[in-house]
């Protein structure tokens, strides 16, 4: 299983202008084009998870997450905002990376924990915050992930 | 989308959320390791959260969802090109008017679940 098949460009937005965790996660939830009712829904469960705990794993990225059936397969959004928003992350920095992994309650396929997991792990690889910085398209952001080595 | 079946739809996902919380062999271990998740707090903060918005619920919808719950599990479905996800049985297509916009509540006609037609 690799990262890179679960995005598309599309869901990618370099250039996030919310100033808020509430307004990030809309911004985020935005990236997966669902319908008006399907966001509103997607936005409470988010929030609640982030209620029970941030989903910021500090060094800069967040990982917002949870189950819905609003969606039908796996989604998966990455946005990032250059100056940090504070989010209540683990280490009490900014948060500057975002990765929205959104599936439904019951999968064929059994992806959600494994990407959640490879995501987790991403993120904690020592160079991963300095190279997301450095992405001025998000062609770039696909190609770092099909460097990720398959597990 | 209908105010009933809004309410159905966030009481599914709170409990697909719990169910995987519960899970120490998956989500649970994992919310915990890598989210410094405290998992006893966050199964409290979810249940009553449950209750709350069952509290929302008609008494007829409350009365069936926790029949369904209890006999089969789920109680919300998705609707996905005319199939119940609960029973994986074809809904019938003079059943299927209107189901799309979820304005109103359905219920599959061979297993009782609520529907709900997924667009994402």
């Amino acid at each position: 299983m690799e990262l890179r098949e679960f995005f598309d460009s599309g869901a990618v937005d370099l250039h996030l202008k919310a100033e808020s965790k509430d307004e990030i996660l809309k911004e985020l939830i935005a990236l997966l084009r669902l319908d008006d009712k399907s966001e509103g829904i997607l936005f409470k469960m988010l929030k609640r998870r982030e209620n029970l705990g941030s989903t910021g794993i500090g060094r800069g990225i967040a990982i917002p997450h949870c189950r819905s059936l609003v969606v039908n397969r796996l989604r998966v959004a990455f946005g990032r905002k250059p100056e940090g928003v504070e989010f209540g992350a683990i280490d009490s920095q900014p948060v500057h990376n975002f990765f929205l992994i959104v599936a439904p309650p019951l999968e064929v396929s059994n992806q959600y924990l494994p990407v959640l997991g490879k995501l987790a792990q991403f993120a904690k690889e020592p160079e991963t915050t300095q190279r997301l910085a450095r992405l001025e398209a998000p062609e770039e952001f696909l190609r770092l992930l099909e460097e990720q080595p398959a597990r | 989308m209908h105010a009933q079946l809004e309410i159905l739809l966030q009481i599914q996902d709170l409990k697909a959320q719990r169910r995987e919380l519960a899970d120490a062999d998956s989500g649970g271990t994992m919310e915990h390791e890598e989210f410094n998740v405290d998992i006893e707090n966050a199964l409290q903060q979810l249940d009553e959260k449950i209750e709350e918005m069952k509290g929302g619920l008609e008494p007829r919808i409350r009365t069936r969802l926790d029949r369904i719950a209890r006999a089969a599990g789920r109680p919300v479905v998705p609707l996905i090109n005319g199939t119940c996800y609960g029973c994986f049985t074809t809904v019938a297509t003079a059943s299927l008017l209107g189901m799309s916009s979820n304005e109103q509540v359905h219920v599959c006609e061979n297993c009782g679940r609520f529907l709900y037609s997924v667009a994402g």
